[in-house]
């Protein structure tokens, strides 16, 4: 028995020296097997799932056509008494008849659509241009610190107008439309971004491992290609969900403010915000479904994203 | 009776167990040292013997937040060596609450002077604790509170334990600077800590754990941060103090060297459990666990032959086995043999115990 | 591309020779390995929010010199603040040196400029404090390992592959290890991890920055003795610097030690443990605790008085003296001359104590 009992042991020697337990794997694979475990994770995960399926198929699942005035006649009829919700309108009909749920489901892709593009925009812009600043502030000498200065000065200028009235003023330069709001809302992000892979390279760039590969002699460009660039992505990509759902609500205002899709018939939920304002007090509910699908769609994203942030964290990567 | 008894201790996070049945006593007077690695549940044991870990009582959860890291002080809101900020050797144990979302199970005996300090509540445990009992930290930064004087930091504690005021309190606060061996101490009392140098903080804190002449000082790791110098001025410092005041001490340490120094008893841990336990010289003279002989071998000596190889312990902490299937230490000893893992190893002896079971085969 | 022929890639074959001392031993007389003369690192103090102006400085190092002999160990000791680090990463020019000159084997380092100075990197490494936070957490310990032989433009995949498995096994891992990531190991087998990869282009010199004082006692020793095994294997050059004095001790066979940004004392290790004739060097010793409850009763110590004083602001004459037991006048006064006072044995300090 106690034969047994060593050869358990030696088992488990080797075993210890070959672990492959809950500590394996890249931090990516790791970060994920950490968000599973997490309520917030997995709500953000289940909201943001359900808006990007619904914006996927919407046009093919949505009982009617969102721009049909279907009904008009019999709004028209009852002096601009909207129905509430009734078996064949399930989120009753707005001012001109059509049927809300259809709107509501049509809209998601709209409003999916304008929130990834701005980002994507922003991210790419941002990242390309913190990016350099880093990059060139770390390793370019003398002259590469003065570039970064400029570009960084040049940001901050931009960090300071408010998000909106820059969205705002890119909107009036390009006259309304969808795209307009997508490049709008893009282009305000674009500071947040520049500054944060800044500021999460330049941490980076301090760190042993880079001085390591300095001292190994890993050329410049090759340390922040293959060192600090993937190790400074994690925030920026958070940051991204988390611009997200920002994204959907600018464009929603941009949209209230009449600078989104210039086509009146067209279903955004925040046109259709916009529109409901008219009748918010005979018919509060045109206002509260774009409402809530804005304020759950965010939230989602948000949740998602704050859910990301933590399992990223490295002083809870450094311990398991 | 010694003047604390601790008494088959454990200390569980969740599943995983940090101090698995350690038992020790600090007699009157006397300095004892609790020696071990990282991990070995020595500060998790000092902790747990000051109330400062979050209890989980009756199977509720404790109030610990998971986001919140740092709860376990404000779990009680305690005021030890850092009146204020958190104890940093919490910070250690820290991750381990935040994995697991709740606090500590504990359970055992920890007697001082005739009162389980375990099983007091926690209103009378924070009477007592920087009045009977006092803890120095490793890192006297984060011990103190960066935004209020110095000063005003010790005259805190004498506020609270002995009722001192005003101008008598800060006379109180310079006289304990002094002792503690800070140069101008009146100046320094309108100090704040970034302005100290780390030995000094140090003092500062000692000052602040001796303010109310407790009987029982503990110190975990009161010298790891600083440099060697500075460290012979501190533990130089606890030396005159102990003697001087006659307070018990119970010194925890990674440092064998430190223990030769200053301790008169000591108890070595290993995985959560006393694995040898002696006074301290005969610990030294002749030590019977392997772990214990393990140590001393992977320790380069400024006193013996130069370039004398190291006998170093094999393989890492992390390679344990749990105690119940035999002795934690046998992945990593040179002299296991069957009955290491035929069951678990009793602490066996009464001055020089140990908890070897080949110990009397080899010696 | 065009640089490659001067890279000259130690490959593996040339391990079971033996030691690749060429650079040093080409000489009739051994001439050291690495030789630095009045090294200077002084960091700019900079003040004011719009336009920065330089205050002062820090005299981080001020003016070390020091030779190391090809296959031996220079251990340098000091306390934090006293300039060490910097000035083992100044000498791999890791951090610009101010002044002085720092040669590799005959080769000027400080002379070097960017894609020669890159190419002569696989000459000298460093091992580090920190064995976790030296290794990129996304790399695993296939790329960890090969990534100095590639951007040094040295074999294939499959012979990158091969040495860094041989030089797993030099440093007592098994092959399994290589695809795992940093943060699966243990803090001893990640320091055997940076030792692995600091000697896979098999340089002649190795700045050891505190190998061993991250880890835990028990794993201290294994690091120790493998480093020692391995200058055996590979004929390697030490730079170690640490604070411990037992570890420096150890692993060296000349000490120096610093204190503020300058040398006190040098000598062979056995000279300088058993006659230190600096006083800091005394209070050094003096001040380690050793464990032996005998030696610990029956020492005498010498406590030092205060704290350093900041090295942009170092005392006039000798740095030592605002905390030396033996100061007196002249001290203050004149900066005593680094002299030898005994064959190999060298010091700063006016008195022979």
């Amino acid at each position: 028995m106690t034969i047994a009992k060593i050869e358990k042991l030696d088992r488990l020697i080797e075993a210890t020296a070959t672990a492959r337990d809950a500590r394996t794997g890249s931090l990516w694979r790791q970060s994920i097997r950490r968000m599973r475990r997490s309520p917030m994770a997995i709500t953000g995960a289940v909201i943001v799932g359900l808006f990007v399926l619904v914006a996927v198929v919407g046009p093919w699942v949505a009982p009617y056509d969102p721009t049909a005035q279907t009904w008009g006649r019999e709004v028209f009829l009852n002096r601009n008494i909207f129905p509430g919700p009734r078996p064949e309108n399930w989120f009753g009909l707005d001012h001109l008849g059509r049927d809300m749920f259809s709107r509501m489901i049509v809209g998601a892709r709209q409003t999916l659509l304008v929130g990834v593009v701005a980002t994507f925009i922003g991210f790419i812009a941002g990242a390309f241009i913190g990016g350099i600043a880093a990059a060139a502030g770390t390793f370019g000498g003398r002259w590469g610190e003065r570039l970064e200065a400029v570009i960084m000065r040049a940001v901050d200028v931009a960090l300071a107008i408010p998000m909106l009235l820059l969205a705002l003023s890119v909107a009036a330069l390009l006259g309304p439309s969808l795209r307009t709001v997508m490049i709008a809302v893009g282009v305000a992000q674009i500071p947040i971004f520049a500054r944060l892979l800044r500021g999460s390279m330049l941490a980076q760039a301090h760190s042993d491992y880079v001085l390591a590969a300095i001292a190994i002699g890993v050329p410049k460009g090759r340390i922040v290609v293959s060192h600090i660039l993937p190790n400074s992505l994690g925030p920026v990509i958070v940051q991204a969900t988390l611009v997200l759902a920002t994204a959907i609500i600018e464009a929603a205002a941009l949209s209230y403010l009449g600078l989104g899709n210039p086509d009146p018939g067209s279903a955004e939920w925040g046109t259709m915000l916009a529109d409901a304002q008219r009748f918010l007090s005979g018919a509060p509910q045109l206002a509260i479904y774009p409402a809530i699908g804005i304020i759950v769609t965010a939230l989602g994203f948000t949740l998602l994203g704050e859910a990301m942030r933590e399992s990223l964290d490295p002083r809870l990567r450094r311990q398991e | 009776m010694a003047l604390l008894e601790v008494e088959d201790l454990r200390v569980a996070f969740g599943a995983s167990t940090a101090v698995d049945g350690v038992s020790f006593s600090v007699p009157e007077g006397k300095v004892v040292g609790l020696v071990g690695e990282s991990g070995c549940g020595k500060s998790v044991t000092s902790l747990a013997i000051m109330g400062l870990l979050p209890k989980r009582r009756n199977g509720r959860p404790a109030p610990v937040t998971a986001s919140r890291p740092v709860t376990v002080e404000a779990a009680d809101g305690g005021t030890v060596a850092a009146p204020t900020g958190p104890p940093p050797s919490a910070t250690a144990v820290a991750p381990v609450l935040r994995r697991r979302g709740s606090g500590a199970d504990v359970s055992g005996r920890a007697v001082f002077d005739g009162t389980d300090l375990l099983s007091l509540a926690p209103a009378a445990m924070r009477r007592r604790r920087g009045k009977d009992l006092a803890m120095v930290f490793q890192d006297p930064l984060s011990s103190l509170n960066p935004v209020v004087p110095i000063g005003r930091q010790i005259t805190e504690v004498l506020e609270r334990h002995r009722g001192l005021k005003g101008d008598k309190a800060s006379k109180e606060a310079a006289n304990l600077l002094d002792r503690v061996g800070i140069p101008d101490p009146t100046r320094r009392l309108k100090e704040y800590p970034h302005q100290l140098s780390g030995g000094m903080r140090q003092r500062v804190l000692i000052a602040i754990a001796v303010a109310c002449n407790p009987r029982l000082l503990i110190a975990d790791e009161p010298t790891t941060a600083l440099d060697v110098t500075i460290q012979a001025q501190i533990l130089e410092l606890l030396k005159d103090l102990v003697e001087a005041e006659g307070t018990a001490l119970l010194m925890i340490t990674h440092d064998l060297g430190v223990v030769a120094g200053i301790c008169d008893e000591v108890n070595v841990l290993y995985s959560g459990r006393v694995v040898e336990s002696a006074p301290v010289r005969e610990l030294f003279a002749a030590p019977t666990h392997p772990y214990t002989v393990g140590l001393l071998g992977s320790i380069p000596r400024l006193d013996l032959p130069i370039h004398e190889p190291l006998t170093p312990i094999r393989g890492s902490i992390a390679d344990v086995i749990r105690w119940h299937d035999g002795c934690a230490f046998a992945p990593r000893c040179d002299r296991v043999a069957a009955p290491c893992v035929a069951g678990e190893p009793a602490l066996v002896g009464a001055v020089h115990a140990h908890r070897c079971v080949m110990a009397e085969e080899v010696a | 591309m065009s640089t490659e022929q001067h890279a000259e890639p130690h490959v593996p074959a040339q391990r079971t020779e033996g030691p690749d001392l060429s650079t040093a031993a080409t000489g009739p007389v051994a001439a050291p390995l690495l030789e630095v003369e009045d090294l200077k690192v002084h960091f700019p103090i900079r003040r004011g929010i719009v336009v920065e102006r330089v205050v002062g400085h820090v005299q981080a190092v001020d003016g070390v010199g020091l030779s190391i002999d090809s296959g031996g160990t220079y251990g340098l000791v000091g306390e934090s603040g006293c300039g060490k680090t910097t000035f083992g990463r100044a000498v791999l020019r890791l951090e610009e040196p101010t002044g002085g000159r720092v040669r590799l084997g005959g080769d000027e380092v400080t002379a070097m400029k960017g894609e020669k100075l890159r190419r002569f990197r696989s000459k000298m490494q460093m091992v580090f404090q920190d064995p976790l936070g030296s290794l990129n957490p996304r790399h695993n310990v296939d790329m960890l390992l090969s990534e100095p032989l590639k951007v040094h433009g040295v074999g294939s995949k499959a012979e990158r592959r091969k040495l860094a498995v041989e030089t797993l096994d030099a440093v007592g891992l098994p092959k399994s290890v290589l695809e795992r990531f940093p943060h699966e190991f243990s803090g001893g087998q990640r320091q055997r991890l940076g030792i692995a990869r600091a000697l896979m282009l098999r340089p002649d010199l190795i700045v050891c920055d505190e190998p061993v004082s991250a880890l835990d006692v028990s794993i201290q020793a294994q690091v120790m003795n493998l480093l020692d095994e391995l200058q055996d294997e590979f004929g390697l050059t030490y730079l170690v610097i640490a604070h411990d004095l037992a570890v420096v001790r150890h692993l060296s066979d000349r000490v120096g030690v610093m204190y503020l940004g300058k040398l006190v004392e040098e000598a062979d290790s056995e000279t300088i443990y058993e006659h230190p004739r600096h006083p800091y060097t005394k209070a050094l010793l003096s001040a380690v605790p050793q464990p032996d409850p005998e030696v610990e009763a029956n020492r005498e110590r010498i406590i030092l008085k205060g704290d350093l004083p900041s090295p942009a602001n170092p005392p006039s004459g000798c740095r030592f003296r605002t905390r030396c037991p033996w100061a007196e006048d002249i001290c203050a006064e004149v900066e005593p001359e680094w002299r030898e006072a005994a064959s190999g044995h060298k010091v700063a300090c006016h008195f022979d104590l």
